[in-house]
């Protein structure tokens, strides 16, 4: 049935050929058939698409080492869990995915789009069209996941170690639902500029987009950050490196068209630059996509390096970058401007903090890409790293991370910037106590840790007083309290929640970066060492045969102070013989929101073990920001704006006002 | 004939999926401005809510109010003048190329790149099916299968090992043999596996260990083929060809008539005799290749016959001509061989008269005969 697969991938090809012209033709010439085309052709695509990619799955699962893919990538003893993720662990394969989720999107919008106009609605189905056009295109010529071997090999050539874990099953998917959910911000924005206005109801489907791709890109970096904590060995989790700053790229521009959206939703204003942002953050994923795919960086997301395929996606990188920023320029001045606001607004807030975040994507951008274009025009191999970022990144945050908790307290229009700092005054009370106790209490050396604990502190205090405010606290009963409170909107709960993560985030950041120890040393079982007031005692090492590896497993016993057992920790070094590769796989013990993270070194002749400790305060919280930071995302999304907008459905709403607010 | 039933199918639906929309009648629908005309009243109530809680201040509220009544204003003029529109005709030359280019473009594409005769091959189901039609590498997967499962299994290693090498897949024949050897105890096959293996890693080179599994394997059956062959090439690649080659001319003699070995050793013999002849050394007269070839295809009696008439022909050659060691060596191992014990001890006199008893000649032929249980006493 492999070749099922095959044919629906092209037959997918076909109708998004079909896809990107009728529709298209149809919102031009107001012709409601061809219009109609766009609804079935978008859903029989996905269809398609999905078939294929459940083949290939398929294939993975049965190791049917006939399809080359598979042969490459995969191997019968793997455990079943990994042959399923390993379908998407490899250039064909993940490239599949992008589109199955590119054509899963477009289906959405035809499925849910019933209260866009009409021309609208075909015109961002065509443009979604095109993109699947390319993308199979792409996948056909050059990356087909279906090429066949015959004869068949009996065995598969495994997985990339690295890649076999639970990870894999996480990380790409939700950071491929993320960059490809801004393709439909994008095609959006290039349906408005070919229909030459924006509707109202534009933006009121562009901000529940860029939220759900937003949330999806925040937990699919998170997501590869952690991956990289635990399996890489080095405790680390944000490299700067060329592929994280590929992914997080978008997140800023996403970041900032998330804010700039809430204008253009609520007050009609800032319209053009909302559209040239979204234009800007599917450009930046796709961006991502070319450096990642193409081979331009090496890195264990580069999979397979082929010249013609980097130039392919040169070529469609080239075409809708170039093709939609002309379009742009051809037809922004010709659309209406909206509503009007001071500088000192909530408007102007939400302007300030676009400002700041794609000045950082900028930022990011050129570390990113300087060195390459440096390797291509000298052949110098430079390598810009985490100094630069810090020099320029980090200022650029710092001062946006203080205006956070402001811009929720300001009011539309015309604000008052005295009135909310006098709000903000307890939030600052319990900011200053904060760095006070750090210095005191922990470290008063360190006045740049306090200060970063401080920060956070003011976030989370920050968005905790808006929602407090919201409620009415200090003037009203606390029944009435909690009767405001859960009469919010959820977009509210959304905006604190996520203001909440940023600052547990940070928390976690300066944790680490500032409080961190760490200790290397060679270990024989039996001997102990101590760490931020435990003991660790190193029990015994002894090699476990895996299934489709071999492994040397060292237990290590943690007891506390007093010398009671508190928990154990298995830390060990794996070889996978296929492919002739060791991996370590990090022994973490989590206390609270710190954790303890044990990595296993070389042995040395006498038997003794290097062992790496690390103790990581807080270290958690790095990612347990990015969920709540998502969770504000997904609460924003159940709101109920995204449902206005139809004609037909006036009369059911008058008939449940109360649902209102 | 499925596939193409399935295809067929496929595309039909995806040709439908164009066609019917296109051949269905226009759906009335709303002008574009009524959308945001509801756009516009809730952004009215959103205001009030937001007023409410003092989001925004009263004034600001009132502006923010006479901006939205001029959109509706503006969008309720468009809706009245915009006409709803239900199409031209002259796109129909487009929708039809649209339906047709479904199957078109799918079947030529696929057809270009596909291989519709190539059906799944899931892995079980290949290991499943009869042994008869598998190949090689799938009787292997499927004997690792099951020795995956049974690593205790000395019978299945056996088996194994020697198809391991003859893959040339030497690393898993040396493991193989080994399992082998430890579970179900050595013997003179396994041993000389073992030793060929360890060969075979070494890229052909009859390495110390090999040569101590072939010893071993030799003395488990004495004049074992194998392993007697891989340790005259070690005598070969240890650059004593004279030794090799007699080694190699003595299993000559005693291979029986329908052994396998034969042809490699009638190559060895030949190789080793133009080694020595390239080497400056004059070939010790052997048999040439011819000679093995026709005693090859020769039956019993005239083997036998030719046999006696080369071993004769040696000795009159040692008469006339008795300072040749090598020759002396032949021909008493001859004797020997042919279980001729008396002729052997009379050539083996003969020799040491003519080599000089205590010439190092006559001591190393005295050494040789010994070591084939023969002494000049008797």
């Amino acid at each position: 049935m492999v070749e099922i697969g095959h044919f629906a991938l092209v037959l997918a090809f076909a109708l998004a050929l079909v896809q990107s012209v009728v529709p298209l033709v149809g919102a031009r010439t107001s012709n409601s058939r061809m219009m109609a085309v766009a609804e079935p052709v978008s859903m029989a695509g996905f269809g398609l698409v999905l078939l294929a990619f459940a083949v290939l799955t398929v294939s993975y699962a049965q190791s049917d080492f006939s399809v080359a893919n598979v042969w490459e990538n995969s191997h019968s003893l793997k455990p079943f869990i990994y042959k399923i993720t390993g379908t998407w662990g490899n250039h064909e394969g993940s490239m599949l995915l992008w589109v199955l989720i590119l054509t899963f999107f477009g289906a959405l919008v035809a499925l849910f789009g019933g209260n866009l106009p009409a021309t609208l609605r075909a015109t961002v189905i065509s443009v979604q069209g095109w993109i699947g056009a390319a993308f199979l295109l792409f996948i056909l010529a050059t990356s087909n996941p279906f090429a066949r071997l015959t004869p068949a090999p009996i065995e598969g050539r495994d997985l990339n170690p690295i890649l076999q874990d639970i990870g894999l099953a996480i990380h790409p998917p939700l950071l491929y639902l993320g960059y490809v959910g801004f393709s439909v911000c994008f095609s959006f924005a290039v349906a408005a500029l070919i229909d030459g206005r924006i509707d109202a109801s534009w933006a009121r489907w562009v901000r529940p987009w860029t939220l759900a791709a937003w949330s999806f890109l925040t937990g699919g970096i998170a997501m590869g950050s952690y991956w990289a904590y635990y399996e890489l060995g080095w405790g680390g989790f944000w490299f700067w490196d060329p592929v994280e700053n590929a992914s997080f790229m978008p997140w800023l521009a996403g970041t900032a068209l998330l804010h700039s959206a809430i204008v253009m939703e609520k007050r009609s204003a800032l319209k053009i630059w909302t559209l040239l942002l979204a234009i800007l953050t599917f450009s930046l994923s796709l961006l991502g996509t070319f450096l990642v795919r193409s081979g331009v960086l090496t890195s264990v997301h580069a999979f397979a390096t082929d010249p013609s395929r980097g130039v392919f996606i040169l070529c469609i990188l080239t075409v809708f970058i170039g093709g939609s920023l002309a379009l742009f320029a051809l037809r922004a001045p010709s659309l209406t401007a909206g509503g009007l606001f001071q500088p000192i607004s909530r408007e102007g807030a939400l302007v300030l903090n676009n400002l700041f975040l794609t000045t950082a994507t900028a930022t990011v951008l050129v570390g990113t890409l300087y060195p390459l274009v440096v390797e291509a025009l000298t052949g110098d191999k430079i390598s810009v790293g985490a100094p630069f970022f810090n020099l320029t990144f980090g200022p650029l945050m710092i001062p946006l991370l203080v205006l956070v908790p402001f811009g929720p307290l300001l009011a539309w229009k015309r604000g008052d910037v005295l009135a909310a700092a006098q709000r903000l005054m307890t939030a600052f009370a319990g900011t200053l106590l904060a760095v006070l106790a750090t210095m005191l209490f922990i470290d008063g050396a360190t006045v740049l840790a306090a200060l970063g604990i401080g920060l956070a502190t003011w976030l989370v205090l920050g968005a905790l007083t808006d929602l407090a405010l919201k409620a009415g606290f200090g003037s009203a009963s606390p029944g009435t309290m909690l009767r405001r409170l859960t009469g919010l909107p959820l977009s509210m709960f959304g905006t604190a929640l996520a203001h909440l993560g940023l600052g547990l985030t940070t928390l976690g950041l300066v944790g680490v970066l500032s409080f961190e120890s760490e200790h290397i040393l060679t270990m024989k079982p039996g001997e102990t060492t101590e760490i931020s007031g435990y003991v660790l005692r190193f029990d015994e090492i002894a090699p476990v045969q895996g299934p489709n590896f071999t492994e040397s497993r060292a237990k290590f016993s943690l007891l506390d102070a007093a010398g009671k057992p508190y928990g154990e920790i298995v830390s060990s070094k794996r070889f996978y013989p296929v492919r002739q590769m060791p991996t370590t796989e990090a022994g973490i013990k989590t206390m609270g929101l710190s954790q303890l993270y044990v990595s296993l070194g070389d042995e040395t002749a006498d038997g003794s073990l290097v062992v790496r400790i690390w103790w990581k305060p807080l270290v958690t919280l790095i990612w347990g920001g990015t969920l709540a930071m998502m969770a504000g995302g997904a609460v924003s999304l159940f709101d109920r704006r995204l449902r206005v907008g139809a004609p037909a459905r006036r009369r059911r709403e008058a008939i449940e006002p109360a649902a209102a607010s | 004939m499925l596939f193409w039933v399935i295809a067929a199918l496929l595309t039909l639906g995806a040709s439908l999926a164009v066609l019917l929309p296109l051949a269905g009648r226009s759906a009335v629908r709303a002008a574009d401005g009524a959308h945001d005309l509801e756009v516009y009243r809730d952004q009215l109530a959103e205001l009030d809510r937001d007023a409410g809680r003092g989001l925004i201040q009263p004034a600001e509220a009132g502006e923010a109010r006479a901006e939205i009544a001029r959109r509706i204003l503006k969008a309720g003029k468009a809706a009245a003048a915009g006409s709803v529109g239900l199409g031209g005709g002259s796109t129909r030359a487009l929708g039809v190329a649209a339906v047709l280019a479904v199957p078109l473009v799918s079947w030529g594409i696929y057809t270009a790149i596909g291989s519709p005769d190539l059906p799944s091959q899931p892995l079980a189901a290949r290991l499943e099916k009869n042994p008869a039609d598998a190949t090689v590498d799938e009787l292997v997967a499927r004997a690792e299968a099951h020795l995956a499962a049974n690593p205790q299994d000395g019978r299945g290693w056996d088996v194994l090992a020697p198809i391991y090498a003859r893959l040339g897949r030497f690393d898993e024949a040396v493991t193989a043999y080994s399992n082998a050897i430890r579970l179900d105890g050595a013997s003179a096959g396994r041993e000389s596996g073992l030793g060929e293996a360890l060969a075979g890693v070494a890229g052909g080179m009859v390495t110390a260990e090999a040569q101590a599994a072939f010893s071993r394997a030799l003395q488990l059956e004495p004049g074992q083929p194998k392993a007697r062959f891989f340790l005259a090439s070690a005598l070969a690649q240890e650059g004593k060809v004279a030794e090799a080659l007699e080694a190699w001319q003595a299993m000559m003699i005693t291979l029986p008539p329908d052994s396998p070995w034969r042809g490699a050793v009638a190559q060895a013999v030949q190789e080793a005799n133009s080694r020595l002849a390239a080497a400056g050394n004059e070939a010790p007269p052997g048999p040439t290749q011819q000679e093995i070839d026709a005693v090859a295809s020769m039956s019993a009696e005239d083997r036998t016959a030719m046999i006696e008439q080369m071993v004769a022909g040696l000795d009159e050659r040692l008469r006339e001509n008795p300072r040749d060691l090598e020759g002396w060596q032949r021909l008493v191992r001859s004797y020997h061989v042919l279980g001729r014990g008396d002729e052997a001890r009379d050539a083996l006199k003969r020799g040491t008269a003519a080599l000089g008893q205590d010439s190092a000649e006559g001591r190393q032929l005295a050494e040789f005969s010994t070591s084939l249980g023969l002494t000049a006493a008797e």
